[in-house]
């Protein structure tokens, strides 16, 4: 029995080491003091400062943060209007709706990729900032919309009838009773959709103009040489990603420790 | 209430536009004759043709297909274990290892595959397994979460019971929670195999230049070539291989309901 | 009494189905008005047109002399307590209530006093700050009531608000309502399928049934002057029994004739009488208006359901003939043959042809290896336009053969003249293998005997209650068997505070105006 047990922290230590070696690997190099990817020579900030001299490297950041701000404003407040209506509206118009959503969730991304890609091509659209934006958001939407259905659905159906009653007109209606109600899904609709967006590399690639670059397509862009300041970009991203899971931890246990203090009293 | 209909009408001419259109200009562009498809409107079979006739292509496809296949079975053999390990932790120490497990891929795909690259760059090993590394590094998270899903979702009592049924450990696995799980390998199978086969920064960038996927084809006809319609029935072709692979998945899953 | 909501020929379709089929009414000012009646009868869809939640197809609603139909909800002074509530979660006791006075824009220090004085009014005083997950049922109720009048509508519409309600708990609310409407001193209106709920609680009650209004009136007139059978069937228990109007203040039924209050109608009209449970005696055998006999006795709680019987039902024998299956094998020509003995009807005899026997005695031929069919060539009989028994003989080319019995009857019906019931029933020729096919062998007897029972006086039909016979069906073997058709004697449901013995004869007594004499409605 003991042994057994072991077997299976060692199985998923195993699993653990292989998700994590990429990251150990590119923060360790982010400091190596040679450009070498496999010898660790020595210590330096060289990569970090060579980044942000790069005016282009920082560039990628600034746009994909700043797509991925607009993406998710813009996904989230369309999104949850479009899921609001469409619990509103019959079957056959929702089941139509949901088809057409399942379209880019489902299908590779480089078949979204070049089909927004063409689109705007055969609409002489040139691309650049704005499609990369448009083609972020087209594909957002359809997350943050599944993400608040399944509340929608679970919404007593009186309770916009109620808010009627009581004299709000219907935009008060949505705004004081509905949004409230659905303000979970809608954050972890607008979560998931800043998250497709800042990953995202394939419909970037693809949708975007000359000049403009997120870091997806910087990084793919430079991959042809060995450059060590992409792993001081990465550490920094992996160091804010790790903040905001533990801040995104930690702030629950707070309110819950709060709530039990305030509870005693 | 009748005034909250209206509110998705915008979203609907919005999804038809930048959604619907877009996939249809796909297909207009694979059965025409270079250009634009929408002004010059000349339909042709010829991209079609040129793609089955020439054997470099059938093969990149059958390679793409089969890289992905054997990334999806080595998947599940790992993945299928771990899963169940996880199932069977502490309540705690499951929500910690599914944490854990998630965190990583919060990180840009592209990053982790650059670091992969750096881990890989000195080593001896063929372009091929590079890939297989790659892959099984990106998607077997998927696979591991999906399987765990549905096996956190079975009852306990079912194991139970079969024991009192006069099952042993081992049988009560085969009879019993094998087949409830099978509905988390199906849509581990669907989110490994659908992105693998159409993958093609993890060869380029794990397999060099010369490591060619489906892809990397589309990539090739769209962003260096510049021959838009071949590079459009590729897609076309992708998908529909895609579509019937997916059909087919899910009618094991259907069938298996209905069993 | 002011009229304060006019409804004008409101019809609604949902999907091509009338849901409201032209609705009249008016409701005056302080009224309690209950609109009644089963789910699907339209109650709640006219309740929400009135609310502004629905727009009717044709017909307007009119509201203190104006009409409403095109002002939006929000616009309406009216207030709705919705079936669940529909309270807003994310806000506590005292915000629901204060909803509508903030979307007003009142100032703080007005809101405080109106929601403290309606929390008060509903009993949920220094329940300010809970939460709504935090309450009960009733108490949700008592919150969804108080966010509704607080706003001081001029009538508050209330959908089925007690339906979620334990009985004891929709019992209390059933008492606050009314104070609450009293105290108010505005229109309710209120939509239950309970009828209960309808007559302890309203001024008036509006029956509906599948989009049209039945019956208005207080529930005194619904429950004592029912309309017609529908309304008295949904408004509490009754025996309902077909009579003459022999003239005015004279009723028959039972064979007998009864002094009553109704007058009004034409002479010797068909009605339907309305006896309520609870106004019939049970007094001693001769000493009441019916004698009969105590079938069953059921303990209700408080009361007793009694059930007398004041005439037992008719009934009508026959003779079940089960025959054998014929088979004949004829080992020379290797042939086999099947026929079954039946009978038929002396009318049929003139026009009977040699297929028409083939196909009633199922009479077949076959090869004995092969089972291949094999037509039956020559038939021979000698039957009579007469009343009797003869032989019937089937043959093949090869010459083999199977002679069967034939019945030829002539059925006749039973009246039975003292319980004013006809019945009629045919003998019946069955073979064994049919009676044991039989799924339902009452439901397969009253068909092949084409058991039917009616009215002598107007031919009504009347249901066959019970079919007796004293063999196991899966056990049958040849032979005649007695089969009994009865129908259903006149039975009177009394309610009654004093035990009776099932079995007793005992006679049952009302008056004049325990008799409700209604028109036949078309049900």
């Amino acid at each position: 029995m003991k042994k057994k047990f072991d077997f299976k922290k060692i199985y998923l230590f195993f699993i653990l080491l292989f998700f994590y070696a990429p990251i150990v690997y590119v923060v360790i190099f982010s400091f190596n003091s040679s450009k070498s990817l496999t010898n660790f020579t020595g210590f330096s900030l060289q990569w970090y400062e060579k980044m942000f001299n790069t005016r282009s490297m920082m560039e990628s950041v600034y746009y994909s943060v700043l797509v991925a701000v607009i993406a998710t404003v813009v996904s989230t407040i369309v999104g949850t209007i479009a899921a609001i209506g469409l619990s509103k509206s019959n079957r056959l118009v929702r089941e139509l709706v949901t088809q057409i959503n399942n379209l880019p969730m489902l299908n590779p991304d480089i078949v979204t990729a070049i089909s927004m890609m063409l689109f705007f091509s055969t609409f002489a659209i040139p691309t650049g900032f704005g499609t990369l934006l448009i083609a972020h958001i087209v594909f957002c939407i359809p997350y943050v919309m599944l993400s608040i259905s399944p509340r929608l659905r679970q919404l007593d159906d009186n309770i916009a009838e109620a808010a009627l009653d009581l004299g709000c007109k219907p935009f008060e209606a949505l705004i004081k009773v509905i949004v409230p109600q659905i303000k979970e899904g809608i954050i972890s609709g607008a979560l998931v959709a800043f998250m497709m967006s800042f990953d995202d590399f394939v419909i970037s690639y693809f949708t975007t103009g000359p000049g403009i670059n997120n870091i997806s397509t910087y990084v793919y862009s430079s991959s042809k040489r060995i450059n060590p300041s992409i792993n001081a970009l990465s550490t920094l991203i992996i160091l804010a990603i790790t903040l905001v899971l533990i801040i995104m931890n930690v702030i629950p246990l707070i309110k819950q420790r709060r709530k039990r203090h305030e509870e005693a009293i | 209430m009748k005034s909250f209909k209206r509110l998705a009408y915008p979203y609907i001419i919005w999804a038809l536009l930048l959604i619907v259109a877009p996939m249809f200009i796909i297909v207009l562009y694979a059965f025409t004759v270079e250009g634009n498809g929408v002004i010059t409107l000349r339909v042709t079979f010829n991209n079609f043709v040129r793609f089955f006739s020439d054997p470099i292509f059938f093969n990149v496809l059958v390679k793409s297909l089969k890289l992905a296949a054997i990334t999806t079975i080595i998947c599940i053999l790992i993945g299928y274990p771990a899963a169940y390990m996880i199932a069977k932790l502490k309540g705690n120490n499951q929500t910690i290892m599914v944490l854990l497990i998630t965190a990583p891929q919060l990180i840009n795909m592209l990053v982790r595959t650059y670091a992969w690259r750096g881990i890989l760059l000195n080593s001896e090993f063929p372009a091929e397994i590079k890939v297989y590394i790659g892959m099984i590094y990106n998607f077997l998270p998927f696979m591991i979460l999906q399987i765990y899903t549905s096996l956190s979702k079975l009852d306990k009592s079912l194991i139970t019971a079969a024991n009192d049924l006069g099952c042993d450990n081992k049988k009560a696995f085969l009879k019993v929670t094998l087949p409830l799980s099978v509905p988390g390998i199906i849509s581990g199978i669907t989110l490994v195999f659908l992105p693998a086969v159409s993958s093609f920064f993890i060869p380029k960038l794990l397999g060099g230049g010369s490591f060619l996927l489906v892809g990397n084809l589309i990539e090739n006809y769209f962003i260096t070539t510049g021959d838009w319609n071949f590079g459009a029935a590729i897609s076309l072709i992708m998908m529909v291989i895609i579509l019937i692979s997916m059909y087919f998945t899910r009618k094991l899953d259907y069938d298996k309901e209905a069993r | 009494m002011e009229k304060l909501i006019e409804f004008r020929n409101i019809v609604k379709k949902f999907d091509g189905q009338m849901i409201l089929k032209g609705i009249n009414l008016d409701i005056y000012k302080n009224e309690f008005v209950t609109l009644l009646g089963p789910s699907g009868c339209g109650k709640t869809t006219l309740l929400r047109i009135l609310g502004g939640f629905l727009d009717q197809d044709e017909g307007s609603v009119i509201f203190n002399g104006e009409e409403i139909s095109n002002k939006p909800a929000y616009l309406r002074p009216i207030n709705t307590v919705f079936q669940s509530y529909a309270l807003f979660p994310h806000l506590n006791v005292y915000e629901n209530v204060a909803f509508g006075l903030r979307i007003k824009k009142m100032p703080n220090d007005l809101i405080e006093p109106r929601v403290n004085r309606m929390l008060e009014l509903v009993g949920l005083d220094g329940r300010q700050k809970r939460a709504i997950t935090q309450l009960s049922g009733g108490q949700q109720q008592r919150v969804a009531i108080a966010r509704a009048l607080v706003n001081e509508p001029d009538v508050l519409l209330l959908d089925e608000p007690l339906s979620a309600l334990d009985a004891k708990l929709r019992k209390e609310m059933q008492q606050e309502l009314k104070r609450i409407q009293k105290e108010v001193g505005i229109t309710f209106i209120f939509v239950t399928h309970d009828q209960e709920e309808a007559l302890t609680m309203s001024d008036k009650i509006v029956v509906m049934k599948e989009g049209n209004i039945e019956q208005i009136g207080t529930p005194t007139e619904i429950y004592n002057e029912p309309i017609n059978r529908y309304v008295a069937r949904f408004i509490g228990e009754s025996n309902i029994i077909d009579g003459i109007m022999k003239k005015d203040y004279l009723v028959n039924f039972d064979e007998k004739d009864f002094e009553c209050v109704d007058y009004d109608f034409k002479p010797n009209e068909a009605v339907d009488v309305v006896i309520r449970p609870e106004d019939i005696k049970i007094v001693k055998k001769n000493q009441g208006k019916l004698n009969g006999q105590v079938i069953s006795v059921l303990f209700k709680g408080v009361h007793y359901e009694v059930i007398v019987e004041t005439k037992k039902g008719a009934s009508k024998n026959i003779t079940l003939h089960v025959l054998e299956d014929k088979d004949e094998f004829n080992i020379e020509a290797n042939e086999k043959m099947h026929a079954s003995e039946f009978s038929m009807d002396i009318e049929d005899v003139e026009t009977l042809t040699d297929g028409e026997l083939i196909a009633r005695a199922n009479a077949q031929a076959w090869t004995a290896d092969e089972e291949e069919d094999i037509s039956i060539t020559e038939v021979i009989h000698e039957i009579k336009n007469e009343v009797g028994k003869y032989e019937v003989t089937f043959k093949t080319e090869k010459g083999s053969s199977i002679t069967t019995h034939v019945n030829v009857v002539n059925p006749k019906a039973i009246t039975d003249e003292e319980e004013n019931i006809g019945i009629q029933a045919f003998d019946v020729y069955k073979t064994v293998d049919e009676i044991k096919e039989s799924m339902a062998i009452s439901v397969d007897l009253k068909t092949w005997a084409d058991a039917y029972a009616w009215d002598l006086d107007d031919e009504s039909q009347i249901e066959i209650d019970d079919v007796r016979y004293d063999f196991e069906p899966m056990e049958i073997v040849p032979g005649d068997y007695k089969v009994t058709f009865v129908t259903e004697g006149r039975t009177y449901k009394v309610h009654t505070t004093s035990n009776q013995k099932e079995g007793s004869m005992v006679a049952i007594d009302f008056g004049p105006d325990d008799i409700h004499v209604m028109r036949k409605g078309i049900e």
